[in-house]
């Protein structure tokens, strides 16, 4: 019974991404004429309308902030960790650099894209390597706290992420809470390269969870193969 | 044949004669301090604290209750392993400490483990039976885990 709830559950949601594909474009031009408070189904992307409309398709009320034009704010889904005043603390020059840091994070991402439990594995250990050489001398004090918080907590899932080359739903659970990390970590002293904050908004029983990715384009660690391209960018990092 | 199979069978004995003697230090401290304890510092109801110090404590905390046969090798090398490792990824004596994130971090990872059955570990419940955690615990438990949750983050 459970798996029939399940196979019929994937089953939709496939169908639903699918949709998603070839409908965003027709609704693009939509979204630009509308309103500027624009809402999205959490499971349907494509559906938008107002706050506290009922989605067409599934009948879930629209919570999902559209970006239009400017990135979107995300009050709703983003966590009270990520505060935005701190924002301006990114920019600010430090002899710290995160390059290696999120080299590996996009390494592990893009493995488990790919499905691939062993090569993300192999870049869990490489990240855990690089938090534990990583050098917070040259933070300011109230940054290496929080570098400190930070590090220590993306510490423990990179070497989870690389311990369970077997497992790609656990580490796909670590990854998510290490997405997060990361996500801190760059608004905290910022990066090099352009990145985005993307959405997806299934994970974890339709609690939703978030990754940062170095393309613009939609690809879903996640899920992987099941549904690639579910998921929407939230902002640009 | 038959002699070198009792020759065989007396080595092996004695092995295991021998390996008793090895008894690494147990996983007591009569004297912990609780002031940064998990249940202590979420205020835990007594029916969850009373449930995760049965089926969680053993190896996440400072203080095992060890059963008789935990003491015979090489049984006792395998628990004590057991112990350490899960100490280090969980350690609920010392919870208080840990930061923030970690925390919250944490009571995440302890949720899915318990709701995937990942924990507690087949190989412990299968001698402590009564540390199984049966379905309506299991919702018990992973209910008053998220209540803490949001608890810890609107805290900040």
């Amino acid at each position: 019974m459970k798996t029939l709830f399940l196979t019929a559950f994937l089953a939709i949601t496939i169908v639903s991404c699918n949709n998603k594909a070839k409908e965003t474009e027709t609704n693009a031009t939509e979204t630009q004429a509308g309103s500027n408070e624009l809402f999205a189904c959490p499971m349907h992307p494509e559906v938008t309308g107002k706050k506290g409309e009922k989605c067409s398709k599934c009948g879930m009320e629209l919570t999902e902030p559209v970006a239009q034009g400017q990135p979107a704010h995300d009050s709703t889904h983003d966590d009270a960790a990520q505060p935005t005043a701190d924002e301006t603390a990114a920019n600010a020059t430090s002899a710290f650099s995160t390059d290696e840091i999120i080299a590996n994070y996009l390494k592990i991402k893009n493995a488990l894209t790919k499905d691939d439990a062993n090569g993300a594995a192999t870049a869990g250990k490489e990240l855990y390597k690089t938090f534990n050489s990583a050098d917070a001398s040259g933070l300011t004090a109230a940054q290496k706290k929080e570098y400190t918080d930070i590090a220590g907590d993306a510490k423990e899932h990179a070497e989870h992420i690389g311990d369970n080359a077997g497992k790609i739903a656990h580490q796909r659970e670590h990854f998510a809470i290490l997405s997060k990390d990361i996500n801190d970590l760059i608004k905290l002293l910022g990066s090099n390269k352009k990145l985005y904050q993307d959405h997806c908004p299934m994970y974890d029983d339709g609690k939703g969870a978030i990754w940062i990715s170095e393309t613009k384009e939609i690809k879903n660690p996640f899920y992987g193969s099941k549904m690639l391209t579910c998921g929407s960018v939230k902002k640009t990092l | 044949m038959k002699r070198k199979l009792k020759k065989v069978g007396i080595a092996l004995f004695l092995v295991l004669i021998a390996i008793q003697f090895y008894q690494p230090a147990l996983n007591q401290n009569p004297g912990q301090d609780y002031t940064n304890d998990f249940l202590i510092t979420t205020n835990a109801p007594s029916n969850i604290s009373k449930l995760i110090k049965t089926s969680c404590y053993d190896c996440h905390s400072n203080n095992t209750e060890y059963l008789w046969y935990d003491y015979v090798q090489p049984a006792r090398m395998f628990v004590e392993s057991h112990i350490k490792e899960g100490k280090e990824e969980l350690n609920f004596n010392e919870f208080g400490s840990y930061s923030n994130r970690k925390q919250q971090s944490k009571l995440e990872a302890i949720g899915k483990q318990i709701k995937s059955d990942e924990m507690p570990l087949t190989s412990y419940t299968l001698l402590h039976r009564d540390a199984i955690i049966n379905e309506v615990q299991k919702q018990e438990l992973i209910t008053w885990i998220n209540s803490i949750k949001q608890n810890s983050l609107s805290e900040k």
